[in-house]
């Protein structure tokens, strides 16, 4: 069996191996066309104030939603073969893209029951398109966290 | 931390799979940690077999459909004793490329006329 210590491109080649196992980490479309559906679903939200009958109950549409996102995690890690620990916002690399994520969100929603409420309907609609967007290249940046993180080894030399 | 070699992460292949769990991922498939290692399905099940009889690795089975899956992550003790072997291994290639570094002077390419008016004016200190 090779000798590490013996072998000078031993760390170069685990860097050639982790690379290739941060380039696995690929979103499939249909995790990126779920997460649009799930996000616009959020972002329909506060529409549903407004346009949904009084007592129609909005909690098995949110529960559903929970359901798929899950269904489309445990979908991913097969797919990839790599399942990621959950990471909150004291995760320091992923903190910038998580308070993006938040921060869109918050401001999306305020804004776009400010404009229900003041009947611009239209302007809502492009808000909330718009937030989809956003949260889209949140993803899109959260992934090349992830990625990064498998590349550089996640702290461990 | 301390730098430190484990004799039982040392064989390169060894390295690699626990490199590779170690690089920030909770858990690894079997058919993603083999691609990543280049290594075949054999030699991984049998390296990841001494991982895990020195409780360095945890080995998950499960089966989607009639398909079986096991899965691997590193446990506690697996991890500090990777951390402390990549550290010790960064400290011997810092070691030698300082050593190799200083004494390395680039060879003249054949042809290369021009070497010895760039090379000598600092080395015999002239401007």
């Amino acid at each position: 069996m090779r000798d590490a210590a013996r072998d000078p491109a031993a760390l170069e080649l685990l860097r050639v191996q982790r690379a290739r196992l941060a380039n696995r980490m690929r979103l499939p479309w249909w995790y990126l066309t779920g997460s649009a559906i799930l996000w616009a679903l959020v972002f329909a939200g506060p529409f549903s104030s407004r346009y949904l009958p009084r007592g129609v109950p909005t909690w098995p549409i949110f529960v559903a939603a929970v359901a798929v996102a899950c269904l489309m995690q445990w979908g991913l890690t097969r797919a990839t073969g790599i399942k990621l620990p959950f990471r909150n916002l004291r995760y320091r690399p992923g903190r910038p893209v998580g308070i993006a994520i938040l921060v869109v969100f918050l401001a999306a929603s305020e804004t776009e029951f400010l404009l229900i409420r003041r009947d611009l309907i239209v302007a809502a609609i492009v808000v909330a398109a718009l937030a989809v967007v956003a949260e889209m290249a949140c993803l899109q940046a959260a992934l090349r966290v992830t990625r990064r993180e498998l590349r550089g080894g996640g702290g461990a030399a | 931390m301390t730098a430190k070699p484990d004799p039982l992460i040392h064989p390169i292949t060894r390295l690699s799979i626990c490199g590779l769990l170690a690089a920030g991922a909770d858990w690894v498939e079997f058919a993603a940690l083999r691609d990543a290692a280049g290594i075949s399905d054999s030699v991984l099940s049998k390296q990841s077999r001494v991982l895990e009889d020195a409780g360095y690795v945890e080995v998950r089975k499960g089966a989607v459909g009639r398909r079986p899956r096991t899965w691997f992550r590193l446990t506690a003790e697996g991890r500090q004793a990777v951390q402390g072997h990549l550290a010790w291994l960064s400290q011997l290639e810092e070691a030698v490329s300082a050593s190799t570094g200083d004494a390395q002077q680039p060879r003249p390419l054949p042809g290369d006329r021009d070497q010895p008016r760039r090379v000598l004016p600092p080395l015999l200190g002239s401007s």
